[in-house]
């Protein structure tokens, strides 16, 4: 039986469960959980790479696709918290790419975050950023979690300041993405330093959860999803019980379970990558765990495109993925394996054909 | 018998000019193996830099972006059913699809030289990798 | 008669539907066997049967409509050139829905019915109408199964077809009976069917082969438009939102979305309200799967025998053909450089085609017509008025 269709019997199973949460696409996943923290969700909104061509002109695919994770969010009920934005905003960190990007987050109808992606810093190592978002790092408490940014898109302080001749030939050289002339990202001693001392005034039952850009685990050197410190910053993250890192620049499904910290990729709202195995020249590290997204229709332009909310509850993240023309995912905790698993395709058997990356 | 010596002596005579090396017309050497790799790896590097180069098509998307190391393009595949063009085709008829479409460009004629250093670059990132015509 | 044409090609050999029941229609050239599902099998009673149930006007409240009341087989099955469809008259006045009449030709292709796909099936799809206030007013089925119980012609049928008399007869027997028929309205063998898959170079004028040169290319239709290697069913039986109608309501998607929700919303109410409310109207497949991604969404019509059943889209607003390819090389809107909403299918955007091409993708539809309906008025460039 075709999928796209529902059996009257789905539909009205369907109709009831929707009429009852409102526009929500995805029902929220309820855990069973003997003490309950306060429950909320937020928006995460990621990888926008809005494009300028020349003037006023922008890559029409990669404004769409912002445009729409907007339109969509401002229609989620229950009404998110807030919203992040996960870095990347402009393509080559232009002035005029971060304002236009900027002028579409504007209509996000909630408190906006956001952090800090390698195309947006390099080419003003982040001044006009902070103009428009503030801090490239920083924390924030909210109902009872403790979340911090990181900027961990920073780089060897030789190949940032001396390596190139003039910043565009910087950005330009970062903003290819196998570009070998690139340079591994990471967060550094200074700012290690300073989540350190954040870190020591949390209690360690509080729930933490982590915004990143770089995925602050070792995954494929060669397209940079790595992060050169991952293992000082989850020695950092290692005393609590309960810590999520949320990150972006993989522009793909991704999910993980490093001792407590469960790890969780986001979509990007522009175009999707590859996963590194479809790389026949390279070894490489992809978290097993993961179900990949399914392959992407080039014809539709937001196919393998997406975004997500994500419901927080006793302080474990479930990424509820909203992706265009594909079957939506939830990638949640599972308190019984102790992990992160999609809710749907976990088992290899209940796997389909788009899955399948080769 | 006579006519025979006389090859032979004219053939010792060509390889006393050549010096001392047996090259025959179908016969092809190390050096000519290693020059011609090195031909091949020149339009794989040029295949590279139109990899990168915002210029294919006319909004400054390079086809790197979407396709690192010319991942996920799945040159063994082909010729294959490409549902985005209706029929079966040949790589470069979907290369020529990505220039028009999220590249907004013009095609390139199929023998144009830039089209076969692009098929030898994404061949050159899959080396390796067995044949699978018609695969999804 | 159009059945006999079918014989003949199943005589000339047209594949193993003839080692099948010698009564499941053949494929036409250019399409595949019709899908016949296993509780279903065609059989020559069952279809008449099916036919004669399509065509009975007692089965409204006015004793005034009929299937073919807008699905006509003179008009390629539709009511064309109607916008939307009118149903049974109140006090003199005909009550209009908000949706263009799909026509019932190749409807066996697809794999829901309605433009919102809220319906699985034939057999399920033919329930519907009877009990739609606007479309054949009955308060619910008794009535047919009433004059389908007495009328001797019905008894005779029902029996002989299904084996079941009396109160064995149900709605079941009825859509099974309908959905036959309506199985047996297959076309094909148009124009551009004798050009790309029988090799007829002369079967295409030369701006034909330019319109389909750039219905694959720079037209970008064939990907949900499908064309495929041996067989063309010009639909991809998906759902997109291609910017008609859900522009007028942008503003308004919040409000309407949610209280479309908050409704309890069973099948038989989403076939109420979408046909009561215009607004509520244009959320599409919104209605059906609550996703995002159905806002403004509509279920991709098949091309076939498009010029002879304007006007255009869910809502009849296209009255051309020519103003159907210019909406897409706006990239989405009416008129050029109008906002596109923000749901907009990532497969449309500005097209750049020039007006020679403009009139080459409608001259390349007009070469979709199968023989049969050859005759009727093209909505191609001028609009068929009533």
């Amino acid at each position: 039986m075709n999928p796209m269709v529902p059996s009257r019997r789905d539909f009205l199973k369907g109709a009831a469960a929707a009429a009852a949460a409102g526009v929500v696409p995805m029902s929220v996943v309820k855990l069973a959980f003997a003490d309950a923290a306060q429950d909320f969700t937020f928006a995460y909104i990621s990888d926008a790479h809005i494009q300028q061509i020349s003037g006023a002109k922008f890559v029409h695919n990669w404004d769409r696709g912002l445009i729409r994770a907007v339109a969509e969010t401002n229609l989620l009920n229950p009404k998110p918290d807030f919203v992040m934005f996960g870095g990347d905003l402009g393509q080559l960190g232009r002035k005029a790419e971060l304002d236009h990007g900027a002028e579409m987050l504007s209509k996000l109808r909630y408190p906006l975050h956001c952090v800090m992606g390698e195309h947006d810093y390099y080419l003003d190592l982040g001044e006009y950023w902070s103009k428009l978002f503030g801090p490239h790092h920083y924390t924030f408490d909210h109902k009872g979690v403790h979340f911090v940014v990181l900027n961990s898109i920073l780089t060897y302080d030789d190949w940032t300041y001396n390596r190139w001749p003039s910043a565009e030939q910087r950005m330009l050289e970062m903003a290819g993405l196998d570009n070998p002339n690139g340079s591994p990202f990471m967060v550094g001693e200074k700012q290690r330093a300073w989540l350190q001392a954040d870190l020591d005034k949390v209690d360690k039952a509080t729930p933490v959860v982590v915004f990143s850009h770089s995925p602050l685990q070792k995954l494929y050197k060669g397209w940079n999803f790595w992060t050169e410190d991952a293992e000082e910053v989850q020695a950092l993250l290692k005393p609590f019980e309960k810590v999520n890192v949320i990150y972006g620049h993989v522009h793909q499904i991704q999910y993980n379970q490093i001792g407590k910290i469960a790890f969780n990729a986001v979509m990007a709202t522009a175009w999707p990558w590859p996963y590194p195995q479809s790389y026949a020249q390279a070894q490489n590290a992809m978290p097993v765990l993961t179900v990949p997204m399914n392959r992407a229709n080039p014809f539709f332009e937001r196919d393998a495109t997406g975004w997500q909310f994500v419901d927080v509850h006793t302080g474990r993240v479930a990424m509820k993925y909203n992706l265009y023309n594909n079957t939506n995912r939830t990638v949640a905790w599972n308190p019984g394996t102790g992990k992160p698993e999609d809710s749907v395709f976990q088992d290899p058997a209940k796997r389909i054909p788009p899955q399948v990356h080769y | 018998m006579k006519r025979k010596t006389a090859v032979a002596v004219a053939a010792a005579a060509v390889l006393a000019v050549v010096g001392g090396i047996a090259i025959r017309a179908d016969e092809f050497t190390k050096q000519d193996q290693e020059r011609w790799e090195k031909e091949y790896m020149s339009v794989v590097t040029k295949g590279r830099e139109l990899w990168t180069s915002p210029q294919l098509g006319t909004n400054g998307v390079a086809c790197a972006q979407c396709h690192p190391n010319a991942a996920n393009t799945h040159p063994e595949t082909y010729p294959k059913f490409q549902k985005q063009l209706g029929r079966v085709i040949a790589l470069r008829e979907m290369i020529n699809w990505c220039l028009q479409q999220p590249l907004e460009g013009k095609p390139l004629a199929l023998d144009d030289p830039k089209m076969v250093a692009l098929e030898a670059y994404i061949a050159h990132e899959r080396r390796g990798v067995a044949l699978a015509p018609g695969k999804h | 008669m159009k059945q006999i044409s079918f014989g003949l090609i199943v005589a000339l050999g047209l594949a193993a539907t003839a080692a099948r029941a010698a009564d499941a229609p053949a494929q036409p050239l250019g399409l595949p066997p019709v899908p016949i599902p296993a509780d279903n099998p065609q059989s020559p009673e069952k279809i008449a049967l099916g036919d004669k149930l399509f065509h009975d006007k007692r089965f409204s409240s006015t004793k005034q409509v009929a299937c073919d009341t807008c699905h006509e087989k003179a008009k390629a099955f539709t009511d064309s050139p109607l916008h939307v469809s009118e149903g049974i008259a109140v006090r003199g006045k005909k009550l209009t829905g908000t949706r263009n009449a799909p026509t019932v030709v190749n409807a066996a292709y697809f794999d829901a019915m309605f433009w919102d796909g809220r319906s699985p099936s034939l057999e399920d799809q033919s329930q519907h109408p009877f009990v739609n206030p606007v479309e054949m007013g009955l308060k619910d089925h008794q009535p047919i199964l009433k004059i389908v119980r007495s009328d001797p012609e019905y008894v005779r049928a029902f029996d002989k077809v299904f084996g079941k008399k009396g109160a064995q007869v149900s709605m079941k027997e009825v859509e099974q009976a309908i959905a036959a028929f309506e199985r047996t309205q297959v076309a094909g063998d148009s124009p551009f069917d004798r050009y790309f898959y029988a090799g007829d170079p002369k079967a295409l004028t030369e701006a034909q082969k330019r319109g389909f040169d750039l219905f694959v290319n720079k037209g970008r239709c064939v990907s949900c438009h499908v064309i495929e290697q041996t067989q063309a069913l010009f639909t991809d039986n998906r759902f997109h939102n291609i910017g008609v109608g859900i522009n007028d309501i942008q503003k308004d998607v919040p409000e309407l979305a949610g209280a479309f929700l908050q409704a309890k919303a069973t099948l038989a109410e989403v076939d109420r309200r979408v046909l009561g409310d215009k607004r509520t109207s244009e959320l599409g497949r919104f209605a059906i799967s609550r996703e995002f991604e159905g806002l403004g969404a509509f279920k991709t019509p098949t091309l076939r025998n498009v010029a002879v059943t304007p006007p255009y889209m869910h809502d009849g607003s296209k009255k051309t053909l020519k103003d159907v390819v210019v909406h897409y090389n706006n990239g989405g809107v009416t008129k050029e450089g109008d906002p596109v909403n923000d749901f907009l299918s990532g497969g449309i955007r500005p097209l750049n085609l020039t007006d020679q091409e403009v009139d080459d993708l409608v001259s390349f539809m007009e070469a979709l017509t199968s023989p049969q309906y050859a005759s009727l008025p093209s909505g191609a460039r001028t609009e068929v008025k009533p």
